[in-house]
C-alpha cells in the first residue's frame, strides 16, 4: 500500500498535483499569493490542464475502487455493507470524473490491471487502510483545487472532498475513535 | 414529541426568480425535515436556514465572500449556543454540540485573519439581534431530535453555501480553506444523522441538498 500511495504521489506531482500537508492548508489561508493560474491560460489549455489534473484524481478513485473491493473479504455484517456503499461512492466519483474529462476533449485513464495493496488480516486493518486512503485523496484534492479552471469543477471537487470527509467520519467511528478530530478537514500525506 | 405547528405553503404567484426560488427551497426544507428526520423543520427557522444556503450568491469578490462566510460562522456558533441553552439535548447531543460549536468558532477566527491579510476589515460580530430567527427556531424545539433535526438543516445549508463559494472564490489559499471547512462541516453532518437515526452518507457528493 504505502509504495502504491508513493507512486501514485508521484502520479500526481507529475500532474502538477502535489499532496497537501496537514494544517499548510489552513495556515496557508492567512498569506500570500496562489491565484488561480488557469485564470492565464486560454481555453485548450485550460482544458489541457484540467484533464491531466482530473486523471490524476480518477486514479485515485479507480484505486480506492479496487482497495474497497479488496478489504471486502475481510468484513462482515454492518461493515460490509458500509464498504459496499462507500465502493459505490468512489465508482460514482470516477465515474464523473471521467466524464468531465471527456468533456474537456481529454481520454480518461483505466484502472490498473493490478494494485499492491497492503496485507489485511482484520476487520480493522481494513478500516485503518481505508481512512489511509481516504485521507490521501481528500489531500490530493485540496491540493488540486486551485488548479482546477473552471468553477463547475472546482465545486464537483468539493463535493467528492467533503463526501470523502463523510467517509472517514464513519470509518472513525467503526474504529471506535472521534469522528471528527478537528476543526478543518486537510488529510494527511501518506 | 409534542404537536408540532406545521407549515401550510400554498401555491401563489411567484413574480421573482429569488421568490420562487425561495419556494422551492422552503419546500425542500420541509419535505426532507418530514422525510428524514420525522420531524418538521420548525416554520420560524426557515428564513435563516435560506440565508444561510445564499449567503454567497449575491457577492463577487474574495473579501466580500470572506466577509459572509464570517458571519455565517458567527450565526452557527450562536445557534449551537442556542441548543446548548435551550434544555433539550440529550447528554451525547450536548457533548456534539459543544464540540461542533468549537469548531465553527476556529472558522471563523481563522476567515478573520485570512480577511485581514487580504486588507479587508472583519465585519461587526454576530449578535441575537442579527439572529432573532435562530431564537424563534430554538423556542419551537421540543425535543433532542428537535434540536438534532434542526443542526442537520442547519449544517446542510452551510455545505451549500461553501460549495457555492468554491465557484466564486479566485484565491487557490482560501479555495483550500474553504474546503476544509466545507469538508468538517459534512463530517458534523455525519455525526448528526447518526444521532437522528437517518443514513450517515447518503450522497456520494455533499452538496447540502440533503
Amino acid at each position: 500500500m504505502r509504495g502504491d500511495l508513493l507512486s501514485r504521489r508521484r502520479l500526481l506531482r507529475g500532474a502538477g498535483v502535489s499532496l497537501a500537508s496537514g494544517s499548510a492548508v489552513v495556515l496557508a489561508a492567512c498569506s500570500d499569493d496562489t491565484k488561480l493560474p488557469q485564470s492565464a491560460l486560454g481555453p485548450d489549455e485550460s482544458d489541457e490542464a484540467d484533464v491531466e489534473i482530473l486523471n490524476g484524481a480518477l486514479d485515485l478513485e479507480l484505486m480506492a475502487v479496487a482497495a474497497y473491493k479488496a478489504g471486502a473479504g475481510r468484513l462482515k455484517g454492518e461493515l460490509l455493507q458500509v464498504a459496499k456503499l462507500f465502493l459505490e461512492h468512489e465508482q460514482e466519483h470516477a465515474d464523473a470524473l471521467a466524464a468531465a474529462i471527456r468533456d474537456a476533449g481529454g481520454k480518461p485513464n483505466r484502472a490498473r490491471s493490478s494494485y499492491s495493496f497492503p496485507r489485511m488480516r482484520s476487520q480493522e486493518d481494513v478500516l485503518r487502510f481505508a481512512v489511509e486512503l481516504e485521507n490521501t485523496a481528500i489531500a490530493a484534492y485540496i491540493d488540486a483545487l486551485p488548479k482546477l479552471g473552471k468553477g463547475d469543477l472546482r465545486a464537483t471537487a468539493a463535493a467528492i472532498i467533503a463526501n470523502e470527509a463523510e467517509h472517514v467520519a464513519v470509518l472513525l467511528g467503526a474504529l471506535g475513535e472521534e469522528q471528527v478530530p478537528a476543526a478543518f478537514v486537510v488529510g494527511r500525506t501518506a | 414529541m409534542a404537536p408540532r405547528e406545521r407549515i401550510l405553503i400554498a401555491d401563489g404567484a411567484a413574480d421573482t426568480a429569488q421568490i420562487a426560488a425561495f419556494e422551492r427551497d422552503r419546500r425542500e426544507l420541509i419535505r426532507r425535515g418530514i422525510a428524514v428526520c420525522g420531524a418538521v423543520v420548525a416554520a420560524s427557522s426557515v428564513p435563516l436556514l435560506w440565508s444561510v444556503r445564499t449567503a454567497f450568491a449575491a457577492n463577487s469578490g474574495d473579501a466580500e465572500i470572506l466577509e459572509k462566510a464570517i458571519h455565517l460562522e458567527e450565526i452557527a456558533v450562536l445557534a449551537y449556543e442556542g441548543l446548548i441553552a435551550s434544555g433539550v439535548l440529550s447528554s451525547e447531543l450536548g457533548r456534539v454540540a459543544a464540540r461542533f460549536r468549537d469548531h465553527e468558532q476556529q472558522h471563523a477566527a481563522a476567515l478573520t485573519t485570512a480577511l485581514t491579510d487580504l486588507g479587508g476589515t472583519p465585519p461587526a460580530r454576530a449578535t441575537a439581534q442579527d439572529v432573532d430567527s435562530v431564537a424563534e427556531g430554538l423556542d419551537d424545539l421540543k425535543t433532542s431530535a428537535d434540536a438534532a433535526n434542526f443542526a442537520i438543516e442547519l449544517e446542510t445549508a452551510t455545505v451549500a453555501a461553501y460549495l457555492d463559494a468554491h465557484r466564486r472564490l479566485i484565491d487557490g489559499k482560501l479555495l483550500q480553506t474553504g474546503a476544509s471547512i466545507m469538508a468538517n462541516e459534512a463530517q458534523h453532518l455525519v455525526v448528526l444523522r447518526e444521532l437522528a437515526r437517518v443514513d450517515p452518507v447518503p450522497s456520494a457528493f455533499e452538496t447540502g441538498q440533503g
